[in-house]
């Protein structure tokens, strides 16, 4: 195999030259393998590592003397199994759930957390529980919020970005008026809308509800 | 490119996001992705520009929180219709 071969010599560079010098080099390309020379262990360690984001195989790491040669191959990914480099995630474990979906239902928040404990723990374990609602592959019909569960719709919220993306998603979110005018959020509701308690028992009856 | 960090637990992934935030990087706490294996339950979610110097500082600040592994994603999508699906890469 006759592989087009690029050489780098980035000796005498000091870190991050050599990086900026090879993400410069794939950049242009032309090649089909690139070797890369430099003389600090620092700057190999930041070459293959930069390698590793830039999706570009390593093919070979050697040590000649006080010279350090990378071998770079773009586009083989970076799970070289020459090199060793990398790793390929692993599969979802066997006893894993199926493909998660809360298709059609309403799911009712009344607090701005899950559980009780710690209110920190509470607060965390809701805001990966909407961002997982948000990458599921069946959202929600609705998301009603209730008492301090408004309070994850407002500026500021560190589940505003998860209840934008439900609804963009379709996801219609609906917070409670007299909990939003309690709290004195009504003016800071970043997403979804107003509703009122005659709405919110209408669609708790209908449907299934979960409620958290 | 988004890349996910892994951290020994919970309290290390919040120290590490408000270590990043503080320092005005755009990170997300999320639920670690059924794909990966983590002592904890929680990652952070960064997007990494390129490679550049600043970069190669974020990742020694990941370190230097503590941070246990690092999985680059990537989406792929069968055809326009259907949604993107991620998978997870293990970076050296």
């Amino acid at each position: 195999m006759n592989d087009a071969r690029r050489i780098l010599d980035a000796r005498g560079a000091a870190c991050p030259e050599p990086v900026i010098l090879t993400r410069k080099a794939l950049a242009e390309g032309g090649f089909d393998l690139l070797e890369v020379l430099v003389d600090d262990p620092s700057s190999r360690d930041n070459v293959v590592r930069f390698a590793g984001f830039a999706q570009c195989g390593v093919e070979d790491v050697a040590e000649e003397g006080s010279t350090f040669r990378i071998l770079l191959r773009p586009d083989a990914g970076p799970a070289s199994p020459r090199a060793g480099q990398g790793e390929r995630s692993v599969q979802p474990a066997p006893e894993a759930p199926g493909p998660l979906s809360a298709q059609g239902v309403t799911v009712l928040i009344t607090a701005g957390g899950i559980g009780s404990g710690d209110g920190n723990l509470g607060a965390l374990l809701l805001r990966g529980f909407l961002y997982t609602l948000a990458e599921a592959d069946g959202v929600p019909r609705r998301i009603i919020l209730m008492n301090g569960g408004v309070t994850l719709a407002v500026q500021g919220s560190d589940s505003l970005v998860n209840l934008k993306r439900l609804a963009e998603r379709g996801v219609e979110i609906l917070a409670c008026g007299t909990c939003l005018e309690f709290f004195e959020l009504r003016e800071r509701l970043a997403v979804g809308r107003v509703t009122n308690l005659y709405e919110i028992a209408g669609l708790l009856l209908q449907g299934r509800t979960l409620s958290l | 490119m988004p890349v996910i960090a892994t951290f020994r637990s919970s309290h290390a992934a919040l120290a590490a996001e408000r270590s990043l935030l503080g320092a005005g990087l755009a990170v997300e706490l999320i639920p670690v992705p059924r794909q990966i294996r983590s002592d904890c339950g929680f990652c952070l979610l960064l997007e990494l520009a390129g490679a550049g110097a600043p970069e190669l500082q974020l990742l020694d600040v990941l370190d230097a929180c503590g941070a246990t592994g690092r999985w680059r994603v990537v989406e792929t999508q069968a055809d326009p219709a259907s949604r993107k699906v991620k998978h997870y890469e293990r970076c050296p």
